[in-house]
């Protein structure tokens, strides 16, 4: 994991913007305010989803904490996120996790160094965070011959989807992993280690399934949050797509043309129709479409919704560095609002098709 | 005895074990440490070679298990070849010619690269590159000819730089086909490669030869032009038959886009990952 510390990482394309309003609302929500949300601000609604999701990767349900935590590890690796792995080896130094045992982590993950049961979970993790291509719910099913329920099959694939989904949004705007990758290595945190470690254990919980209103069954990709229902997540992934989904800075047709590229792009069929039927609704003509997704251009497309759509299917496989040039380009093109809704967007459709490995049955 | 000797006995009885016990922990150390190192390395080969073969690939490698099957993929095949390069290589100085070639190789790649596509092999003057081979992408058709176009006007400004050198300019011939071939690692134990092989390519490499022929320097098949965005400028050739087709080929020269230009990939710089 080292190496991550060593990968190229451009200047961040965001400021942070603490808005003391939002800080105050996310201290009562969630007891914190991550120090990520100040890049999002300008974005309020969509930050307090961010925040929300955030708060996810710390509980549980049905899997053990071991596990996750190698889930984690998986992802960050395939992503070279710097950013998120910076926040990885702070939360597990507060718990007690030295660095030489988080390097154990990485190699028994990457050698392969794991029970059966290990294995298996971590080879549909590689699958989902990879997807390349993108698994089916049957290879979903092949777990619960390794012992694993359906709710943990599933809750799997989410931390995965979560993960994915932080992943794209702090690499897209070069989320600065400066401050984070230092962190433990300073002295009053080193001091604070006790404290910090019950803190945050108190935060790593296990909680209690959870279940949707009959208000949030209803609405785009429902199927995708259902299948999630039981599991934390899907209260929150419902809000976060309604929110992104409302005109904001960028018009509801190009987030959803958002979700319809990257569906392209991995091969996920689902969220190409929920992309188009949304486009459709927001009144652009369904033959623009068909040629925007099979040629990224057509006279129906604004030039920024062309930018915007030349940065998603970039989202799907990336390396870092290229990808924050590339977003920096786009960047130049749209206001700071616009340019988070449309990482927000590719992130959260990043993370709707993974969660297809668990939802979707494909031909 | 006295007591001092029994002291001085304790104390060596004492002392083995401890040098044995601090002998031992430093073993265990230094083999961490180089673990760790090792560890490290493999992650760094793991990132280098992912971008000459799908991870899944290079794991299957790492984890030593030998037989890599082949899959089927759907490509896209770009294959270029210098026109004339026999004579030219004739006419100047070794050293001249592989500086030449070499300025040509690197601007090639930058255009393959900077539409998503990655070169497979040079073959003598030639390039293989590959578009969806390493990573599912619905976009390869628009790409490889996106990238046909783009290393011809790499090669323009290249023949500028070569013209007031006064060196001679090149010229190529660029086929580019789509279809489905089988991707693997293929070769001996001490050589081997991750390649596309198959009928696909072969067509690629028969339609670059066509360039010879008929009037187009860049030449695309049918199967290709059917995925293409249609604001490519492209011509009908006439029907030609290739080695190891038994039909004639519909083929088409394309010369240009009339649209907006496509957004390039990020360029990847030379340390990246």
């Amino acid at each position: 994991m080292s190496l991550l510390r060593d990968i190229e990482w451009e200047p961040c394309l965001l400021e942070p913007r603490p808005d003391p309003e939002l800080s105050d609302r996310l201290k009562k929500r969630f007891g914190r305010v991550s120090p990520s949300t100040h890049y999002f601000a300008p974005c309020a609604e969509l930050s307090e989803s961010i925040a929300a999701l955030n708060g996810l990767l710390l509980v549980r349900v049905n899997v053990d904490q071991d596990l996750l935590d190698k889930v984690g590890v998986v992802v960050s690796q395939d992503n070279s996120c710097r950013y998120c792995y910076a926040i990885q080896r702070a939360m597990m130094f507060a718990v007690g996790v030295s660095d030489e045992k988080l390097r154990r982590l990485a190699h028994e993950v990457h050698t392969g160094d794991l029970t059966d049961r290990e294995r298996a979970a971590i080879e549909f993790t590689r699958r989902v965070s990879r997807a390349n291509p993108l698994p089916r719910r049957d290879e979903a099913r092949r777990l619960e011959d390794a012992g694993f329920t359906d709710m943990q099959v599933k809750e799997i694939a989410s931390i995965v989807a979560i993960n994915v989904f932080f992943n794209r949004l702090s690499t897209l705007p070069a989320l600065p992993p400066g401050r984070m990758e230092a962190l433990p290595d300073r002295w009053y945190v080193k001091l604070a280690r006790p404290l910090l470690g019950r803190f945050i254990e108190g935060m790593r919980r296990p909680m209690n399934p959870t279940k949707l209103d009959s208000s949030e069954v209803e609405g785009p990709f429902s199927t995708v949050v259902l299948a999630t229902n039981g599991l934390p997540l899907a209260r929150e992934l419902r809000r976060l797509i309604d929110v992104l989904l409302s005109d904001g800075a960028l018009s509801r047709r190009s987030k959803a043309l958002v979700f319809a590229v990257v569906g392209r792009a991995l091969g996920c069929e689902y969220s190409v129709e929920e992309g188009t039927r949304i486009a459709i609704e927001s009144g652009m003509n369904p033959g623009s479409i068909d040629e925007a997704l099979d040629h990224l251009v057509s006279e129906e497309l604004s030039e920024k919704e062309k930018q915007v759509l030349g940065l998603a299917r970039e989202t799907v496989w990336y390396q870092p560095a290229p990808i924050q040039r590339r977003a920096r380009q786009v960047r130049d093109e749209l206001t700071t609002p616009e340019f988070i809704e449309c990482i927000v967007a590719a992130s959260t459709a990043n993370m709707v098709c993974r969660l297809g490995a668990v939802a979707v049955d494909r031909p | 005895m006295s007591d001092a000797v029994w002291l001085v006995a304790l104390l060596i009885a004492a002392a083995i074990p401890a040098g044995l016990y601090w002998r031992s922990r430093r073993e265990v150390e230094d083999l961490s440490r180089r673990l760790d190192l090792s560890a490290s390395q493999l992650q760094s080969l793991q990132l280098s070679f992912s971008r000459f073969a799908p991870d899944e690939v290079i794991e299957r490698i790492i984890a030593d298990e030998g037989n890599v099957k082949g899959d089927r993929v759907e490509v896209a095949v770009v294959f270029a070849d210098l026109v004339g390069f026999t004579a030219l290589s004739e006419e100047v100085e070794p050293d001249v010619l592989v500086g030449i070639l070499n300025g040509y190789f690197e601007r090639m790649s930058d255009a393959i690269a900077a539409h998503r596509g990655h070169v497979s092999k040079f073959i003598g003057d030639g390039i293989l590159a590959f578009f969806g081979a390493l990573s599912r992408n619905p976009w390869q058709c628009n790409d490889a000819a996106h990238a046909a176009l783009a290393m011809q006007a790499a090669l323009k400004e290249y023949n500028g730089e070569l013209r007031r050198e006064g060196l001679p300019s090149l010229r190529v011939g660029i086929g580019v086909h789509h279809g489905v071939g089988i991707a693997g690692l293929v070769g001996s134990r001490e050589l081997m490669e991750f390649t596309i092989i198959g009928r696909t390519v072969n067509v690629a490499a028969r339609v670059q030869d066509l360039t010879r022929r008929l009037d187009g320097d860049i030449i695309v098949t049918d199967a290709l032009l059917e995925k293409l965005d249609p604001r490519f400028d492209s011509r009908p050739l006439p029907a030609s038959t290739v080695k190891g087709v038994s039909e004639a080929l519909q083929v088409y020269a394309v010369d240009g886009y009339s649209g907006v230009a496509p957004v390039e990939a990020a360029p990847i710089s030379a340390d990246s990952p």
